[in-house]
């Protein structure tokens, strides 16, 4: 079942050029899907516009079988939690605690429950001792954090990781990665949004954006295949796969080493 | 020397009474002239707080630092017999996303607030404007946007111009290329390099990017909780083994070299730095 259907969507910022162009695409429950591109391919335009930051210009976004407007926006908001790339942008609590509770009380979650689940999230973000703290004494990566347990604890269907681990370092970025494993093995559908092939190559599905159009759809293992595509994007390539490729055109490639660079493309 | 730690202390205070200290025993120097060095260590290690010092944004706890042979201590206070201004425009400091202070109704008048904030005439700040749009490549035809319109890119690019219009000696700049995709992390390293190799001025960079340190520092320094740790040349720390201590990451060359060796069971001669340099020791070996 398909959990987000987006039909030809299209939007530009202002008199600009198209940001995205005719983008149809699906998810489907449960599923963690990469949209992977560069800077300006459009793909956090696309992340704004599926809860409703930014309307379409043309085009439609079903979410969870209803179709994204002016009523329905609320409604679909309770099914998707978002992660931003800047965690100054949305560390709205006094303390890391009010921080963490926010999105719950918005959701009208119980008192009790609230408390016991800040305790929980903040625990699985390693943020426990840092419950009482100011934003200012925190670090970008733990404000990161903190915004990540607010989300998760909010316990949506779908959550959207835009750029999310972009200001993180790599222990924190392995950190969240991790959960991310976790939530979605659990059942809830993923969207990360990333120009990081590194990260991409870890969920089931690759989209591919470039200059707002979709240039690429497909599994992972397919899309790592698809030299071409992968070429034209202007991503930069996994090492292991830019070996295999200069090993290729230097017909030098064997199976044995082909299956190492495969395997370590893919992080294993 | 143009920046002198001794024994620095920094602590943030709080509210609950738990003051959080952010710098323990800091003792460094940093040359006015052809460094290029980048700045590492996990969130929260502590640096940011140590290139605040750097122009005397905040003061130490204990300690002191002494920019350009004035010395900043706990009680120098800002409106004392001590000027900060000049600190504040020998050394040059580019926050994380800069672009967000981009607040002026054009390109050109944002870059010359700083200068003339420093007592610049209008006239020679304007023509400074014109040369350092160039140096953070962008055309002179940009002064006349909108900063509200540009990318994000050419947005960071128009607030380090409107750092470089200061003249700075030393220009320190907190997680530049976070955020930024693999080709605008690049065009804007090149363009550091070139502010450091044309304009020879000092350049410190905080950085996550192991890559970005591999491929680019002169010197590395590296913060773990507060202590600095590590100062010295790149290729020394990735073969050090406290470095997973310290939770940094390998630059991705390195791993891919290790994994190599360890799969195809071989041993290079030598560290490649690029995939060109490494295939063609595979070449060799299969």
């Amino acid at each position: 079942m398909n959990i987000i259907e987006i039909k030809d969507l299209s939007f530009s910022y202002q008199d600009e050029v198209d940001a995205l162009s005719n983008v149809t695409l699906s998810v489907k429950k449960g599923e963690w899907v990469s949209v992977l591109g560069h800077n300006g391919s459009g793909k956090s335009t696309l992340s704004k516009l599926i809860i409703g930051l930014l309307k379409a210009d043309s085009g439609e976004i079903k979410v969870d079988g209803v179709i994204l407007n002016e009523e329905s926006v609320h409604d679909i908001r309770r099914k998707i939690g978002i992660v931003f790339q800047n965690p100054d942008n949305q560390f709205v609590g006094v303390t890391v605690e009010d921080d963490i509770a926010f999105g719950m009380e918005n959701l009208c979650f119980e008192q009790s429950d609230i408390v016991d689940k800040i305790k929980e999230y903040a625990e699985k973000v390693s943020m426990s001792e840092y419950l009482k703290k100011e934003p200012h004494a925190l670090s970008g990566g733990q404000k990161q954090r903190v915004a990540i347990a607010g989300i998760l604890a909010m316990k949506t269907d779908i959550i959207i990781f835009d750029e999310a681990t972009s200001m993180l370092d790599p222990k924190g970025r392995e950190s969240i990665m991790n959960y991310i494993k976790e939530i979605n093995k659990a059942g809830v559908t993923v969207i990360t949004i990333t120009h990081d092939m590194k990260e991409a190559v870890l969920s089931d599905r690759i989209i591919i954006l470039k200059e707002g159009r979709v240039i690429a759809c497909g599994d992972t293992n397919d899309i790592l295949n698809d030299k071409e595509t992968l070429n034209s994007s202007n991503l930069e390539l996994l090492l292991p796969l830019k070996l295999q490729y200069l090993l290729d055109e230097a017909n030098l490639s064997n199976d044995k080493v082909k299956d190492i660079l495969w395997q370590l493309s893919l992080n294993k | 020397m143009a920046i002198k730690f001794e024994q620095v202390n920094f602590e943030y205070p709080s509210f609950d009474g738990t003051n959080f200290s952010a710098l323990k025993d800091i003792n460094l120097e940093i040359a006015e002239k052809g460094e290029f060095i980048t700045l590492i260590g996990e969130t929260g290690s502590g640096k940011s707080t140590l290139v605040q010092h750097m122009n005397a944004l905040i003061r130490p706890t204990t300690g002191s630092v002494t920019i350009y042979g004035i010395k900043i201590e706990k009680d120098t206070k800002k409106k004392g017999k001590v000027k900060l201004n000049p600190l504040r425009q020998r050394v040059g400091l580019v926050f994380q996303f800069p672009e967000y202070q981009l607040f002026e109704e054009t390109v050109l008048k944002d870059i010359i607030f700083g200068p003339k904030n420093f007592g610049v005439k209008e006239s020679v700040a304007i023509e400074r404007a014109k040369q350092v749009i160039k140096h953070v490549g962008l055309d002179e035809e940009y002064l006349k946007r909108s900063p509200f319109n540009l990318s994000g890119g050419e947005k960071k690019r128009v607030s380090i111009a409107g750092i470089l219009a200061m003249e700075p000696d030393i220009l320190v700049l907190d997680e530049p290329t976070s955020g930024l995709d693999p080709k605008g992390r690049d065009d804007l390293l090149k363009l550091f390099m070139g502010i450091h190799n044309d304009l020879n001025k000092t350049v410190i960079i905080i950085t996550h990017d192991m890559n970005t340190v591999y491929k680019y520092a002169s010197r590395v320094l590296v913060m773990n909780e507060g202590h600095l740790v590590y100062d010295g040349l790149p290729q020394e720390l990735f073969s050090k083994e406290n470095i997973k201590s310290w939770n940094l990451d390998i630059p991705d060359i390195i791993t891919i070299t290790r994994q190599l060796e360890d799969k195809l069971d071989v041993n290079f001669d030598s560290q490649p730095h690029t995939i060109q340099e490494l295939f063609e020791l595979v070449k060799e070996v299969i």
